[in-house]
């Protein structure tokens, strides 16, 4: 099998996937089996309740954990021999930044790790785009909790990833950073035609941000929705207020509420 | 936790810069000079002027005696703590054999170091060899502990970091477990300091020819009171000395130290079985490295027993019921002492702590003493508190308590300041009482450093109430032991050492099976 072009971005495909973690009173399935396919190079919004599974989701795209049942292949490879060549990046909830290291040594350790050469330069052009320029060498422990997810993004995107997997990247940025963020990011991976998949509680931003939205109910998860967003890249900062926009946000919430129902439905 | 904007920048002011030990040391003092004053004729108690005197006069003999008993800790405490390293690397490479790499350590540290500083001695001859391998099995598990936390002690998403660019192991290690365990080894290390220099003083004790614990057994043969209380006081100082050094160490290399040893050991097995057949393994083992070290060693029989010798003695022989009547009763004895000392020492500990809480102007003045006094090896210790108490229970419960007593009060006064700022803030906004705080928020939340102080010394106290019967009181198994080493009765000897070994790892394990029980309850995520 030859290996597919580290520069074109992979096709995500997802057959039968199921997850069943070990609990304290009985297995938990946090994912139902469930079959998805996401395009090259689109970037897909996975919105549902806390605890639904997206994240768990998520986890098994990047091969952190083994599926319970079912395969899923990135670009025709595993997880594992993508993650092998440093072929996805992964932007956790927790910004687990090294707290022994300064925000331009947790940012340049992706690179050693994926073995690629540290531009210093670059690193820097970076930190300035996620607003943290002035603040290099600061320890994590010296930064508020928005700039060390700001950081954790940052390190993210500098391996230059064809698969970014991104968990509520944003969850922890305050409001008028997070609207710079959501305009001037996605740039960065869209212009290179990156996949992307991002898990986020904000319906604006997974309207303004994605090429498709899915909405999950609550867990075990099953897609309830999958609405397609056909806004062109880059997005203009008044997409917002036009009636198709907020015509897209009322699907995705309105799908939400439908996937709260029927499984308040099923459960009594 | 300070942010860029909230960073210190204020000088200190000249007065700011008298270190906050000092009153106390001063304070302590004069407390001394007046009881010894005051005492004078009813305790057998020298004051500071009295040790300086006597040390400025022996000022030659001292250093000499000192720079020896250092030397022979130093080598101890590097090879201690290589082994110490070297186990806990052993344990993460070999996850399903840590709890028995865990179990073994457990079991060598529950080694009397009384009963093994006269085998050692046997078995090296004259030299530095039994001091330097005494202050090495002194050290290795206080710093082996918290290096096994350390080495686990990373979230998992610091791990899902190096897996995610597809590296394993060895990029963990080095990127993620060195790093993360480095607060925790040198916090390991400070406590270790001065525990190299009473394993050191211990070995000197068993025929050595130079060094500070020779001095001390003249002094306390000749009830030479002044010449007692200087070697105390020179070996606290040094053992302090090493703690500070360690500590002023620690702080440039690992500024955010943890409260190492407030946290359990991982555990390898969660069910009773998988424990049991754990344990039973570990002795297993024990079993097949002690014989199997006396072969490859090619040791005569007649001093290095092996396992079936000991068997042989205490099971099959025609005097084994004999033999077994006198280690009882040996036993009876020294539990009888230890386990009052031991409980009181952690209650008054902890009872302190709690008061303190409440008062903190005053906990300011007393935690520097406290963690100084901590670091005060036993065998400084003992000789005085038998000197002022005499020969009987009094002396030797209270040397047990003292050795609990401060490691239970630093711990206890760590743990209760571990109680969430959030937690505090909702009795603040109640207008909680002190006590209300210190019972409903406070207290748990020192459960489980009450519980690794109570853990880490059982075999501490079991060490402190061997060295007082040794030295003085002439009955337990301190005494038996001496007495079977001065007479060449290695049987005795070794079957005592194996006993009483087993006793104080029970004691540990009973502890920790109770402080699981406690933290399942108050704090399960320290169980994870």
């Amino acid at each position: 099998m030859t290996l597919p072009d580290a520069e074109v971005a992979p096709e995500v495909v997802i057959e039968g996937v199921s997850k069943t973690f070990a609990g304290p009173v009985g297995p938990i399935e946090a994912v139902a089996p469930v079959s998805l396919r996401f395009a090259a190079g689109q970037t897909t919004a996975l919105v549902g309740p806390s605890g639904c599974g997206k994240s768990t989701l998520l986890r098994l795209v990047a091969g952190l954990e083994p599926p319970s049942t079912g395969t899923i292949s990135i670009g025709g490879q595993t997880p594992d021999a993508v993650r092998a060549r440093a072929g996805l990046s992964m932007a956790f909830q927790d910004p687990s930044l090294l707290p022994w290291r300064s925000l331009r040594g947790n940012i340049a350790l992706a690179l050693k790790l994926a073995r690629k050469r540290a531009d210093p330069a670059a690193v820097d052009r970076l930190i300035a785009l996620v607003g943290l320029a002035g603040f290099e060498g600061a320890r994590p422990a010296e930064l508020s909790g928005g700039m060390r997810q700001r950081a954790a993004i940052a390190r993210c995107l500098v391996t230059e990833p064809r698969l970014l997997l991104l968990d509520e990247p944003f969850g922890a940025v305050d409001e008028m950073t997070r609207a710079r963020l959501n305009r001037e990011l996605p740039a960065l991976w869209q212009a290179r035609g990156a996949t992307a998949l991002l898990v986020t509680h904000s319906v604006r931003e997974a309207v303004l941000l994605s090429d498709r939205v899915l909405v999950f109910s609550a867990r075990p998860a099953e897609v309830v929705a999958d609405i397609a967003v056909a806004f062109s890249h880059p997005r203009a900062p008044d997409l917002v207020r036009t009636n198709r926009f907020l015509d897209l946000c009322d699907q995705v919430s309105e799908a939400l509420s439908r996937g709260e129902t029927a499984r308040r439905l099923v459960a009594e | 936790m300070s942010t860029v904007a909230d960073l210190p920048g204020a000088r200190p002011t000249a007065l700011a810069r008298v270190p906050r030990w000092l009153p106390g040391v001063v304070r302590f003092l004069r407390l001394w000079e007046g009881a010894a004053w005051w005492l004078a004729g009813r305790f057998l108690l020298a004051g500071p002027l009295d040790v300086i005197a006597h040390a400025w006069a022996n000022a030659g003999l001292l250093t000499r005696a000192a720079a020896v008993t250092l030397e022979n800790a130093a080598w101890g405490f590097v090879i201690g703590n290589l082994a110490a390293v070297a186990l806990a690397l052993m344990a993460l490479a070999l996850p399903r054999g840590a709890g028995v790499v865990a179990g073994l350590a457990l079991v060598v540290f529950c080694l009397p170091l009384v009963a093994t500083a006269p085998i050692l001695r046997v078995l090296y001859g004259p030299g530095s060899g039994p001091q330097i391998t005494i202050a090495a099995l002194a050290v290795y598990y206080t710093t082996f502990i918290p290096l096994m936390v350390g080495l686990r002690a990373a979230p998992a998403s610091w791990f899902d970091l190096i897996r995610l660019y597809g590296r394993g192991g060895p990029s963990a290690l080095v990127q993620v477990r060195a790093m993360a365990a480095l607060p925790y080894l040198v916090a390991g290390l400070q406590i270790a300091a001065p525990a190299a220099i009473l394993g050191a003083m211990i070995g000197e004790f068993t025929g050595a020819d130079r060094g500070l614990g020779v001095l001390v057994i003249r002094a306390m043969r000749g009830l030479d009171v002044t010449a007692t209380w200087t070697l105390a006081t020179i070996s606290a100082a040094v053992a302090m000395a090493g703690y500070g050094a360690l500590g002023a160490l620690g702080r440039w290399l690992a500024p955010d130290r943890p409260e190492a040893l407030l946290t359990p050991p991982p555990a390898s097995a969660t069910r009773l079985a998988e424990r049991a057949a754990i344990g039973a393994l570990t002795v297993l083992v024990v079993l097949l490295l002690w014989w199997a070290a006396m072969e490859l060693a090619d040791l005569n029989r007649f001093f290095a027993k092996r396992p079936d010798d000991v068997w042989r003695f205490l099971v099959t022989a025609p005097q084994a019921a004999a033999a077994r009547a006198t280690l009882a009763a040996a036993m009876v004895e020294t539990l009888l002492w230890t386990i009052p000392g031991y409980v009181a020492g952690l209650v008054l500990g902890a009872a302190l702590a709690a008061v303190l809480t409440l008062y903190p102007a005053a906990a300011g003045s007393v935690m520097p003493i406290a963690v100084a006094l901590r670091s005060v090896p036993i065998v400084t210790t003992a000789p005085l508190i038998v000197l002022m108490l005499g020969r009987g229970a009094t002396g030797t419960i209270a040397i047990v308590a003292v050795m609990t007593f401060f490691p239970a009060l630093v711990a206890c006064l760590q743990g209760l300041r571990q109680a969430p700022g959030q937690v505090l803030d909702v009795f603040a906004a109640y207008a909680a009482r002190p006590v209300q705080r210190l019972l409903h928020a406070q207290l748990p939340a020192m459960l489980p450093a009450f519980f690794a102080a109570a853990r880490m010394s059982v075999p501490a106290a079991v060490l402190a109430v061997t060295v007082a019967e040794w030295l003085a009181t002439g009955r337990g198994m301190g005494h038996l032991m001496a007495l079977s080493a001065s007479t060449s009765n290695y049987n005795m000897l070794w079957s005592a050492t194996a006993t009483l070994a087993a006793v104080s790892a029970l004691g540990y394990a009973g502890v920790a099976l109770l402080e699981r029980r406690a933290l399942r309850r108050y704090a399960p995520e320290q169980l994870s």
